[in-house]
């Protein structure tokens, strides 16, 4: 086996050996808690402040224009061409020639920064103050599947480990019983691409996210099968461990087979308290309000957003929520009917969250990250739609120690394209990570002999938004 | 030189080293030494001594150039630029050191660099001289004369029991039968195991086994891998291709050349055209607009995985600047990128020779003759459809694409052929998929439309069977497209070529038919005898899979970044004697397993000395223990619970079926479950190195997960006591104190479960639909499809509901899925008790395409609760065109009460029954208990089109009109049947055997099992 921290000893084996507890520990502790789980151990760290992200993320591409990036001009031009000073942009179906089309939003300034937003975001505007809106995002892929994996694992192309796996590879898990990275999807659709986006690509399979079910049982398979109750799985268990350590009894050095019996070991626990985690019955009527989980239309991703307040207390260190999963933010056409039903969806809820991260003293030491794969076209497409704009759209991101109430970049007066500051998704992720605490620069993997970054050698973190 | 260390070094050291020196060298460039800026970067020389109008760096530091500015962000004061010209011109003196000394040779490669010993030619090596009568083959004498040198020795040999397993999961990745482990251990004669490699060696379950390893190198997946990730029906020919080379021993040239080049090399051979499949194998997306881009990735994955896979480089590294720490130039990247820059997609070729061409041809014409009125006539009336259909999805590509689509083939140039047809495969699409049932406009037109199509059935038999469609690729012509090398400086055509430091010069080409005859060229140099690369590395990947390591531990790397090879003369040696044994893989496999050093146990404990000598037995001291691969684990499992289908060839199966792991689909998107829990890659890079991950998750998986609970049911019954179910799933007789523990488990489990329940108490004549009966669903067989429009209405009562969130299922057409085409489809049911809906809705769920043409999964609730135990009237309407599904539900126990109605809207728009699956009512078309009705149905139809309230009735009898209608009061028509609960894999109700059932269990999920240790 070759070793793949690029700087370090010669095989993952003496890697973990001299991590001080062989393979099992340390691929047990990343998926189930451990400092030692990770290349931290050995990576110098700043000091950071936030110590987990909930990724909010929006599939199908949020509109940038109609709702956090105000530009009065797209409005004057709504009807005519894109002016010819615009370069034309490939566009995903095709219809850059298409008139302007109107945004019927209404804007309003808010907070002490007086960041413009939209009425379909009144409820997290109340929290102006403590967004840092980059209005300058830009990213490689044109459509949903490349631009949701790109925002994910930094490539439009499969197979590189996502932004969670890097986290999670990089700084380890704080719980010893639930997984590091987890995601949570706000209806049982597909994200586009499946897995692959929470996936750890070319590391070790105890860096991927697993994915939780916001009702019923949170993971795959947590629960016993039917007939057999707790007494029925323990007492296999009990069988499978005691056969177990007789073989291992006499093959020691092999830290795979003690690896396995604790696997088994914390499966079993996982299936006692991982329910325990997601169980929000102990949470007040008060607190279930505030995310909105007493109105049909928000209760969904009101109830993920609380989940997610319990991961984090519960030291999961990274928390993607997709909302719109399988593309439902796209809005070929339509767009008012679309994303006043999604906007409402989300905006209660993410309100809360912030609220109640607030309150809770959390949101210093969480990092909450809003926006999709892209945003969309000044350009109207089939009439009342927009297309596709990864070239420049907004995300926005709060607590975690970034500096809020104020815009960074900033795209033309289209919002077509980013023009001041960039920020492509390399840069997105180095500055998450950067927000984190590490160094993407040094956050390596050696695979096939190239020493991986998550930025693919190209990212640059946008250290201002920590105000230093 | 006083000028020079006072006046010159501090402004290369303050201006120039933050980004050209040890740790970054931007542009490749690094000015710490004279060395290396006369060799310069990407863009060639940075000075020439004496020279200094010829020296890039002067023209840079001048800012005569905008596009060529250093330092980047403000120009050098003018005294430091005239220094810096003053010190080039005077020669560009740089002190004597002998630390930092480069010398650079020919083409400005380092000495160093040209030393490096996987450029050096394969070295002729005679085994080392030892005495060890442990020795007893060459192999031995290298391996033993380096543990000598380590101060190790080596292990004792592995037992006959530890062997066979090894030996038959090794070759072929299953275990050994009973009978094949006894005949092994009780073979006294002394060349049994030499016989029993041979024997292993020449059955076809060796290249279903050693085809696996090739298949992860080349990213080999059924299906596009992007959001759609379309299956592709036609790829699997070229699994069964591998299979067959490695059964065949085809010699690793050949092989070579056949995937490379096959369709230069013999074009009328469907045999060898298929391998050209490896030049398919990237990831695509069928609905990329961005189609330059998108061509542009495809290529540069062929370039990466081709240097990977033949050369053992990692030439991904070079394709943005010259390869830090190896001398592969960034021209080099592009030299390789133009032997593939002409390749295109094929979707127009039959794998069939020229005979059964020229036979399917002329029955073609003679359907087409026969049928050219009746075509005419159905093109009449859906092309005026389709072709503006067509025309849409070409003005959706940018201007320039559509000029060249609009282009006639003849006059396009060879990109232009390419992206075209990158093109046209998308509008081919709108062909595809369009439903003349669903577009033509008026009634008159769907009747006459259908009419045509039933006239033209008449004439099917006339119809040739179809050929299998060509998955290759050729060149898009004699002429190559043009591959360019962009930097700061310019733009620089680049012809094909190999390593510059092993082959400056470019190779001559010519034209292979209507082919550039370039990757021909290609295969040739890589399967020349004396190629360095190529033949050391594939030798050492047949090490690796024997052995779990490579001589060269990075398969994929043997660069400077890669590990250094432990035994780099036995690497030479096995390397000369596999191209003189003329590249077969079968003699090499034999060589290395008949050595001492594969038969040495793995079970050897590390002294403390050994601990620190080799604690990652680099010298092999032992044989490595290993947990058994993915398809290892799989296949395991469906030989210890007997039911693994030994079938060869042919489409791949779903992986929950019980065909060996390489004949199950592979989804890029949607891998089998179990076998993407054990490190099964997904088949979007090459993959040289299984990883072997060990998660709880995968623990969940392997104790609640129905696939392995089903195994270990099925072994169960196949077994009657404890010593059957050691032999079955371990192939060894459990020890005295195992069987203790198992018996006391037995006597415990059985003890302890309650009383058994009759299994059977449904009644035939009822409607009752229970699990663990006979009458669990009833499929319906060549039923008419609904549709988009269509109505459900049911007479039900439900006796419970799931304690999760599982939906008890009243009717439906879908498997259950939500993410691909097949899954397309619908159910109506009623939720439970954890549901989101809150239990007890009725609900409607829909699988389709939305209105951005995505594919949509949708719950659609009534929000009308049903009491259990009661009757009840249940209609719904589902509108695709309307946007809304509307329920009807009545108590029919509460006399005169009114029936309950709401219309919900939903986004599906189309396609409903598109799926695979068939109409099936109290259940999903798979089984699947929670999604089960319990309790009656006792009528159920499904009518096309949305009957008006008049039409419905509580009546069942009344009923008249219906694509399906059932009533349990009738006897069973034969479009029906009951689907029973498979008895075999459900689990008994006496407790003997359910513990029976958990013994098994148990056992499969030993790490013994997992195990080759």
């Amino acid at each position: 086996m070759s070793c793949n921290r690029f700087d370090l000893p010669n095989t993952r084996r003496e890697f973990l050996q001299t991590a001080g507890c062989g393979f099992g520990a340390v691929a047990l502790a990343g998926l189930m808690g451990g400092q030692n789980a990770s290349a931290a151990t050995t990576l110098p760290q700043r000091a950071a402040k936030a110590k987990s992200v909930i990724f909010l993320f929006m599939e199908g591409g949020p509109s940038h224009l109609d709702t956090f990036d105000y530009k009065p001009l797209v409005n004057k031009l709504a009807g005519q061409q894109l002016p010819a000073s615009f370069k034309a942009p490939i566009t995903a179906m095709g219809e850059s020639k298409s008139p302007l089309l109107e945004c019927k939003r209404t804007w309003k300034q808010y907070g002490q920064g007086g960041l413009w937003i939209s009425d379909w975001f009144q409820n997290v505007a109340q929290h102006a103050d403590d967004l840092a809106v980059i209005h300058s995002c830009a990213s490689s892929g044109i459509n949903h599947a490349g631009g949701v994996c790109s925002m994910n694992t930094g490539s439009v192309f499969g197979g590189r480990p996502s932004l969670g796996a890097w986290a999670s590879y990089g700084l380890g898990s704080e719980n010893q019983n639930l997984p590091g990275f987890v995601v949570i999807k706000d209806s049982e659709a597909t994200v586009v691409n499946g897995v692959r986006n929470w996936g750890n690509g070319f590391m070790p399979a105890v860096y991927q996210g697993v994915e939780f079910n916001s009702d019923g049982v949170p993971i795959k398979y947590l629960d016993n099968p039917k007939g057999v109750d707790r007494k029925r799985q323990r007492d296999k268990l009990d069988l499978l461990g005691a056969l177990n350590r007789d073989y291992g009894a006499t093959r020691a050095s092999n830290t795979e087979l003690d690896a396995r019996i604790r696997g088994y070991e914390l499966a079993y626990k996982m299936q006692a308290e991982a329910p325990q985690a997601v169980d929000l019955s102990k949470e007040t009527e008060a607190t279930k309000k505030l995310y909105g989980m007493d109105n049909e239309a928000t209760a969904v991703f009101g109830r993920n957003c609380l989940l997610a307040r319990r991961l984090v207390e519960n030291g999961v260190r990274f928390i993607q929520l997709y909302s719109g999963a399988g593309s439902k933010w796209d809005s070929h056409k339509g767009i008012e009917v679309n994303h006043s039903k999604l906007c409402n969806a989300v905006d209660r809820p993410i309100a809360g969250l912030l609220a109640d991260l607030k309150a809770r003293g959390l949101l210093d030491e969480t990092l909450v990250i809003w926006g999709g794969e892209f945003g969309r076209t000044p350009m109207s497409e089939q009439g009342d739609g927009r297309d596709h704009n990864p070239t420049g759209f907004t995300m926005w991101m709060a607590g975690g120690g970034v500096k809020g109430g104020q815009t960074y970049g900033a795209t033309d007066d289209l919002g077509l394209y980013a023009v001041e500051d960039r920020l492509h998704v390399h840069d997105i992720h180095s500055t998450i990570l950067y927000l984190m605490g590490l160094d993407h620069t040094k956050l390596v993997y050696n695979h096939k002999g190239r020493p991986e970054r998550i930025d693919q050698n190209e990212g640059h973190p946008m250290t201002k938004l920590l105000g230093e | 030189m006083k000028f020079f260390e006072n006046e010159v070094r501090p402004i290369l050291v303050k201006r120039c080293y933050d980004c050209h020196s040890q740790t970054k060298q931007k542009g490749g460039l690094r000015v710490d030494n004279i060395g290396y800026l006369k060799a310069g970067g990407d863009t060639g020389p940075a000075l020439v001594p004496g020279h200094p109008e010829k020296s890039a760096l002067v023209e840079a530091i001048h800012y005569a150039n905008a596009d060529f500015q250093m330092p980047p962000k403000n120009k050098l004061p003018d005294a430091e630029i005239a220094i810096l010209e003053k010190w080039i011109k005077l020669g560009a003196t740089w002190p004597e050191d002998s630390t930092t000394k480069v010398v650079m040779t020919e083409g400005g490669f380092t000495e160093e660099q040209r030393n490096y010993w996987f450029f050096k030619p394969v070295a002729k090596v005679s085994p080392p001289k030892v005495k060890s009568p442990w020795v007893r083959n060459d192999i031995d004498r290298f391996i033993v004369a380096k543990q000598m040198e380590m101060k190790l020795d080596p292990a004792a040999a592995a037992d006959a029991n530890e062997l066979v397993r090894r030996v038959y999961f090794d070759l072929h990745g299953l275990p050994p039968t009973r009978e094949q482990i006894d005949s092994f251990v009780n073979d006294k004669d002394p060349r049994a195991y030499e016989k029993l490699v041979d024997e292993l060696l020449a059955s076809p379950q060796y290249g279903e086994r050693w085809a696996q390893h090739w298949l992860d190198l080349v990213r080999y997946a059924e299906s596009d891998g992007y959001n759609a990730d379309e299956y592709r029906p036609s790829v699997w020919p070229y699994r069964d291709y591998v299979i067959k080379s490695f059964n065949d021993d085809k010699p690793y040239d050949q092989f070579v050349r056949e995937q490379l080049a096959g369709d230069e090399i013999a074009p009328n051979d469907p045999s060898v055209l298929i391998a050209t499949c490896f030049l398919r194998n990237p990831v695509y997306e069928w609905n990329q607009r961005d189609v330059r881009g998108q061509w542009d990735i495809i290529l540069t994955d062929m370039t990466d995985t081709t240097g990977e896979l033949f050369l053992g480089l990692s030439m991904g590294c070079a394709h943005c600047h010259n390869h830090k720490f190896d001398p592969i130039l960034q021209k080099d990247y592009y030299r390789l990128r133009a032997f593939l820059a002409p390749v295109q997609w094929r979707d127009d070729m039959k794998l069939a020779t020229p005979a059964e061409k020229k036979v399917f041809d002329e029955q073609q014409a003679k359907w087409e003759t026969a049928t050219a009125d009746i075509r005419a006539k159905m093109d009449a009336l859906t092309n005026p459809l389709v072709e503006p259909k067509v025309e849409r999805a070409l003005t959706r590509f940018t201007d320039d694409l559509q000029e060249m689509v609009r282009k006639p083939d003849a006059q396009r140039e060879a990109l232009e052929k390419q992206l075209a047809g990158l093109c046209e495969r998308q509008m081919q699409r709108e062909r595809k998929t369009f439903d003349p049932m669903k577009s033509l406009k008026t009634d008159e037109q769907k009747a006459q439309y259908k009419a045509l199509a039933e006239e033209l059935k008449k004439f099917d038999e006339l119809k040739p069977k179809p050929l299998l469609d060509a998955f290759i690729a050729t060149d898009a012509g004699t002429k190559a497209p043009s591959v360019s090398l962009k930097t700061r400086k310019g733009e620089q055509e680049i012809a094909p070529g190999f390593l510059t430091l092993l082959e400056p010069k470019e190779p001559e080409i010519k034209p292979i038919g209507n082919s550039t005859g370039r990757r021909t060229v290609l295969a040739n140099w890589i399967t020349r005898p004396d190629n360095r690369l190529s033949t050391r590395v594939i030798v050492n990947r047949v090490w690796q899979y024997h052995f779990g390591r490579g001589i060269v531990a990075t398969a994929s790397d043997f660069g400077k970044l890669g590990e250094k090879p432990t035994h780099p003369e036995l690497l030479d040696y096995l390397t000369t004697k596999f191209v003189a044994n003329g590249w077969h893989l079968k003699p090499l496999h034999r060589e290395i397993m008949l050595s001492a050093t594969y038969r040495q146990t793995a079970r050897r404990e590390p002294t403390s000395d050994i601990a620190k000598i080799d604690p990652s037995n680099h010298y092999l001291w032992h044989f490595n223990p290993r947990r058994l691969d993915a398809e290892q684990v799989r296949d395991a499992l469906l030989a210890a619970s007997g039911e693994l289908d030994a079938k060869s060839g042919g489409p791949s199966e779903d992986g929950n079926g019980t065909r060996r792991s390489i004949y199950t689909m592979k989804k890029r998107n949607n891998q089998n479950e179990l076998l993407r829990a054990l490190d099964a890659p997904a088949g979007f890079a090459s993959t040289a190195e299984r990883q072997s991950t060990t998660t709880p998750t995968q623990a969940l998986q392997l104790l609640n997960g129905d696939w392995l609970l089903a195994r270990a049911r099925k072994l169960a019954e196949r077994v009657e006591n404890i010593n059957d179910v050691w032999l079955a799933v371990l192939g060894r007789m459990p020890t005295k104190i195992e069987r203790e523990k198992a018996e006391s488990f037995l006597k415990k489990r059985a003890g302890t479960a309650t009383a058994p329940v009759a299994a059977n108490d449904a009644d035939e004549s009822s409607g009752t639909f229970k699990e663990n009966s006979p009458h669990e669903r009833l499929v319906v067989q060549n039923g008419e499809e609904e549709g988009d429009e269509f109505t459900v209405e049911a007479v039900v009562s439900l006796n419970s509901i799931d304690v999760n969130a599982s939906v008890r299922t009243i009717a439906s057409r879908w498997n259950g899925g939500k993410d691909s085409l097949e899954s397309f489809g619908w159910s109506l049911g009623v939720t439970g008790v954890k549901s989101r809906f809150k239990p007890r809705n009725v609900i409607m769920q829909l699988v389709g395409e939305d209105e951005n043409s995505n594919i949509g999964y949708q719950v659609v609730p009534s929000d009308i609760h049903i009491e259990l135990g009661r009757r009840y009237h249940i209609v719904a309407r589902v509108s695709c065109t309307g946007h809304t599904v509307s329920f009807t539900v009545r108590d029919l126990d509460t006399p005169g009460a009114a029936p309950e109605s709401v219309v919900v809207p939903m986004d599906i728009r189309a396609k409903l029954s598109a799926g695979t699956a068939q109409l099936v009512i109290g259940g999903l078309n798979k089984r699947a208990p929670t999604h089960q009705w319990d309790g009656k149905i006792e009528a159920l139809r499904v009518a096309g089109g949305l009957l008006d309230d008049k039409t419905l009735n509580a009546d069942a009898e009344k009923w008249s009109d219906g694509l399906v209608t059932w009533r349990s009061a009738d006897p069973l028509t034969s479009q029906l049947a009951w689907s029973g609960s498979d008895a075999k894999t459900v689990e008994a109700d006496d407790p003997f055997h359910q513990a029976m059932n958990d013994l098994c269990q148990v056992l499969l999920n030993t790490n013994e099992f997992f195990y080759l240790h």
